[in-house]
């Protein structure tokens, strides 16, 4: 699925993360991670936003994910509302 | 603790007394009203207004909580907000303006600094820019999205690309291009091995910028050593430096935060333009009528050349206004005359160039709008 808008979901607030999806002119997705917890965490949250990714079909979309130190299951929902968003 | 905020009422606000309420909160933290917003953002707990923040074009502005708000993550609330309205109004990239002192904070809501300026003693003694961070007297500017800082720096790279270090940069409106302009451009790139133009790219001057751009093009395409270049968003914009397209009457407080951004500017051109173009000087026209701009060149030749900031330092090279008739030959004089009905008396003052565009078909609306219009610029 084509990102066709701009997207965001979350908030900065302590304990979650806020996602922007933008479209892009490339194909491929471009993925842009922060988090507080960046060396704990920024390989897990790579992978999640990457799994999301491949699992929707995502493409031509920049992506970035500000973590504020968020569980897993928020960041999840998360990445799955700002790219249900952007593609509806 | 992220209960207690998660109560907060948002809204847009619009009403007088909320406004009136608004400002209060933003005087108690030492802030001012930025003017010109786009949207006022309330959160109210229990009814009080607790933090506020608001929207100027694609700057964040405004952004204060209560005293007895704080610390529970208030600034992320207002933040957050603002970047969902900004980008629900297809606004991706944005610019914060905050205390120096308090840019570490927004930078950890994932802003990128930019640049700080700080001013010394006020106006009237002075001036000078110093060391010295007092309340309200410093800025820092922020941003966050995309195209960024480091996207811009790569395309005044590429555009450097082969060319010799050294340079010089005018950095000009050109509204429209005159003889004034022209005289600058030819004395600047005799003196440096290749000349940069930047031209203010904000379009909120009575020349559109593609018109203005485009004079500049063919009014100097002579010049073997010059390129000119789109301005961007860092250079003299309404997100850098707002208060240009305003020009407050200095010596007020409006005027001191022109000053500021003013400086802020010119860190900016120091610490990314410069470099990213090998530029180690700058040239600009004296300015005897508009104070915004002479407070600007002011500051300029104590921020570029001063040793001990970020960047390495530069030449500013500052040249008497090209006089015709007795008086300096600049483009308010050109849009006066346009504006009184004597487009006759324009022609010496500006290159063939500007005079063939001014005469043509695609001039008629620009020249009816300076007709109607009683703008400086």
């Amino acid at each position: 699925m084509k990102a066709i808008k701009d997207s965001v979901a979350g908030s900065l607030e302590s304990s979650d993360v806020l996602v922007t999806l933008r479209p892009s002119s490339e194909a491929a997705v471009s993925l842009q991670v922060e988090s507080i917890v960046m060396k704990q965490y920024g390989r897990r949250i790579t992978a999640v936003a990457e799994e999301l990714v491949a699992a929707t079909g995502l493409s031509g979309a920049s992506l970035r994910i500000q973590d504020r130190g968020a569980l897993e299951c928020t960041l999840r929902a998360r990445l799955e509302t700002a790219i249900a968003r952007a593609t509806a | 603790m992220a209960q207690s905020f998660r109560s907060w009422e948002e809204r847009a606000l619009s009403e007088p007394g909320e406004l009136a309420e608004r400002e209060l909160l933003l005087r108690s933290r030492g802030l001012s009203v930025p003017g010109g917003e786009s949207l006022v953002l309330g959160f109210y707990d229990q009814g009080r207004l607790a933090a506020t923040g608001a929207l100027v074009g694609k700057v964040l502005e405004g952004i204060a909580v209560a005293r007895e708000a704080e610390g529970e993550g208030g600034a992320a609330e207002v933040v957050t907000a603002l970047i969902k309205a900004a980008l629900g109004r297809g606004i991706g990239h944005l610019f914060l303006f905050s205390k120096p002192e308090e840019g570490r904070r927004f930078a950890e809501l994932g802003f990128a600094p930019l640049a700080s300026a700080v001013l010394g003693p006020g106006p009237g003694t002075g001036g000078a820019l110093g060391a010295a961070v007092s309340r309200g007297r410093g800025v820092a500017l922020l941003e966050w999205g995309s195209p960024g800082i480091e996207d811009w720096k790569a395309s005044l790279a590429r555009a450097a690309e082969g060319k010799p270090r050294g340079a010089g940069v005018v950095v000009v409106n050109c509204n429209p291009f005159t003889l004034g302009h022209r005289k600058l451009l030819e004395f600047a790139a005799s003196s440096v091995p290749w000349l940069y133009v930047l031209v203010v790219e904000e379009d909120r001057s009575l020349f559109p910028f593609a018109a203005r751009i485009e004079l500049v093009r063919r009014g100097s395409r002579d010049i073997p050593n010059l390129t000119v270049l789109p301005g961007g968003p860092y250079v003299i914009s309404s997100a850098t430096f707002p208060t240009y397209f305003t020009r407050p009457e200095p010596g007020q407080e409006e005027g001191r935060i022109a000053e500021l951004h003013a400086a802020l500017d010119l860190e900016l051109f120091r610490r990314h333009a410069a470099p990213a173009l090998g530029a180690a000087a700058r040239f600009v026209g004296t300015e005897p009528y508009c104070p915004t701009t002479s407070v600007y060149n002011r500051l300029m030749k104590e921020i570029l050349p001063d040793p001990g900031r970020e960047g390495p330092a530069l030449r500013v090279v500052e040249m008497p206004r090209f006089e015709r008739g007795g008086e300096a030959v600049s483009a308010s004089r050109v849009r006066r005359l346009i504006r009184e009905g004597e487009l006759a008396a324009v022609r010496p003052l500006v290159p063939p160039s500007t005079w063939e565009w001014l005469t043509s078909p695609e001039a008629g609306p620009v020249i009816e709008r300076i007709k109607a219009s009683d703008s400086r610029h």
